[in-house]
């Protein structure tokens, strides 16, 4: 039975699917999340690569296969925006900076690390050089991310065919401002804005987690109410 | 009409600014729960850098504030009893005294940052700057928000009450936010 | 504009602006008193929750509002005091240095 809404089932699965595998794999496989401190040592960063080793490796090489997907992600997101009353150009829009994104966001991070894995009697210095790199790369870039919050919360709120309610609009707003909260990351090494700190990080993700799942709900509501017209959604 | 009577129940403005009320108020929560967790462990280093707040700009800052939320309520109520221009006087003069706070903060930066309390000087002072910056910010939205309103308010009809109380429950939030912000890092001592 | 409603208004942000005055006077009178550091937190936090609390009824009109509404934005207040004194106890619990 197809009632035209296969490929939109198929782009939501994906996501779930996807994030779920990317929680496991940066929490449990790689243990690169929680991120370790800033403030290690040269020697005690190697020993973190050294501990890590396999898991790295392996992990990631599973984040490169898979990663692709991210594209059918970004598709289905960008669905939702073209689905609203407003301008196509929003949509096309958040495809371009969501597809940027998993550079910060996912590959760059496993670059390095893997980088790091790959020769464990590196010199020291070069270790520490990857691990800063990695973890800023990761935890401490946000122009994409808080743009494309913008843009959909935008698009949200100007919409007419009700896509999402205009709560979501405005949590919108709340994650673009985490992302903000995420900058002082840069400068310090130790205390709640390090990029393992309790405001930078812990509760940063609180908001992240809580907006993910919202979003995930909001799109199956909307893939099951989709009339495949251009008015206001039933 | 001449506003609700008072045995009927309503939300003002858009239910779902008040979930981002709500939501943005717990985020804020955990933020000053993790400077109070902060201060405690460390209360003598905290004491002598707050050292370096006038409490009177603080007080100033707040007295400000309320003010804002005053002319912005009188704006509310005003535009539900159909005195538009009232209303539009009251909205400008809201964004008088946020410019006033704004004026008022980025003094205060500059001053504490020429004495050497900067960003990175110790914790308080990095909870400091955090705090009132991510407040600034958002009184920075404000300005579209009260903007928004104005809109509202003087094109021609049908005007949206429900926008505007929208914008006026979104601007509340930042009074109250300071309220707590002005109680945690100036009086707190 | 309804002048009991506009009177209201007037006499909340009076009492607010007050209260602020009046924390002028607080602050270094606590400090002098000797007062433990839990008590000036307590009183501090507990005067900034009142005038929250205020705002959010008299400005922002949910004394008007739904009864879930009053029920969550007091649930915000309330948990916002027991975390902020929790997080002060805590922290005196685990001293740095």
């Amino acid at each position: 039975m197809n009632d035209g809404k296969r490929e939109l089932w198929i782009g939501w699965w994906t996501l779930v699917v996807f994030y779920n595998v990317y929680g496991l794999l940066f929490f449990v496989v790689t243990r690169t999340q929680p991120p370790p401190e800033p403030s290690l040592t040269p020697a005690q960063v190697v020993q973190w690569f050294a501990e890590r080793r396999h898991g790295l490796i392996y992990g990631y090489a599973f984040v490169f296969i898979v990663g692709g997907a991210t594209a059918i992600m970004n598709a289905t997101l960008a669905y939702s925006i073209r689905r609203m009353s407003v301008s196509r150009a929003f949509a096309y829009s958040y495809l371009v900076i969501y597809a940027l994104a998993t550079l910060p966001g996912m590959l760059i991070m496993g670059v390095a690390c893997t980088v790091g894995a790959m020769r464990p009697d590196r010199d020291p210095a070069l270790m520490s050089w990857i691990y800063d790199f990695a973890f800023l790369s990761f935890e401490g870039t946000m122009g994409v991310f808080l743009i494309g919050s913008l843009v959909w919360m935008v698009a949200v709120l100007l919409d007419e065919n009700g896509v999402f309610p205009k709560w979501f609009g405005y949590l919108n707003l709340c994650n673009a401002l985490t992302e903000v909260v995420v900058a002082p990351a840069w400068i310090f090494k130790n205390g709640a804005f390090a990029w393992n700190g309790t405001i930078a990080w812990w509760i940063n993700m609180g908001v992240f987690v809580t907006y993910t799942i919202v979003f995930l709900t909001l799109l199956r509501r909307m893939i099951l109410r989709e009339d495949f017209g251009t008015g206001a959604l039933p | 009409m001449n506003g609700r009577p008072e045995a009927v129940r309503f939300v003002p403005g858009q239910p779902d600014m008040w979930a981002f009320v709500l939501f943005e108020g717990f985020v804020f929560t955990a933020y000053f729960t993790a400077y109070v967790f902060s201060r405690a462990r460390s209360p003598g280093l905290f004491l002598q850098s707050q050292a370096h707040l006038d409490l009177r700009v603080g007080v100033f800052n707040t007295l400000v504030l309320l003010a804002s939320s005053w002319s912005v309520a009188r704006c509310v109520q005003a535009a539900r009893e159909g005195g538009y221009r009232a209303a539009t006087r009251n909205a400008f003069l809201t964004m008088s005294f946020g410019f006033g706070f704004l004026v008022s903060k980025l003094r205060e930066w500059v001053v504490a940052i020429e004495h050497g309390f900067t960003f990175t000087a110790d914790e308080f002072s990095s909870f400091y700057y955090f705090l009132t910056g991510i407040h600034f910010l958002h009184l920075l939205i404000g300005f579209v928000a009260l903007a928004v309103a104005v809109h509202q308010l003087r094109s021609p009809a049908p005007h949206s009450q429900e926008i505007v109380e929208t914008c006026a429950t979104y601007w509340h939030t930042i009074d109250f936010l300071w309220v707590l912000i002005f109680a945690l890092l100036y009086v707190m001592r | 504009m309804n002048s009991g409603a506009e009177k209201r208004l007037m006499l909340v942000w009076l009492a607010l602006s007050a209260i602020t005055l009046a924390q002028l006077g607080i602050g270094s009178v606590g400090a002098q008193a000797g007062l433990a550091p839990a008590a000036i937190a307590a009183s501090a936090i507990g005067i900034a929750l009142i005038k929250v609390r205020i705002i959010i009824r008299e400005f922002m009109e949910v004394r008007h509002a739904p009864v879930l509404l009053c029920r969550l934005t007091d649930l915000w207040v309330v948990l916002t005091g027991v975390m902020l004194l929790g997080g002060h106890l805590a922290g005196t619990a685990f001293p740095k240095r």
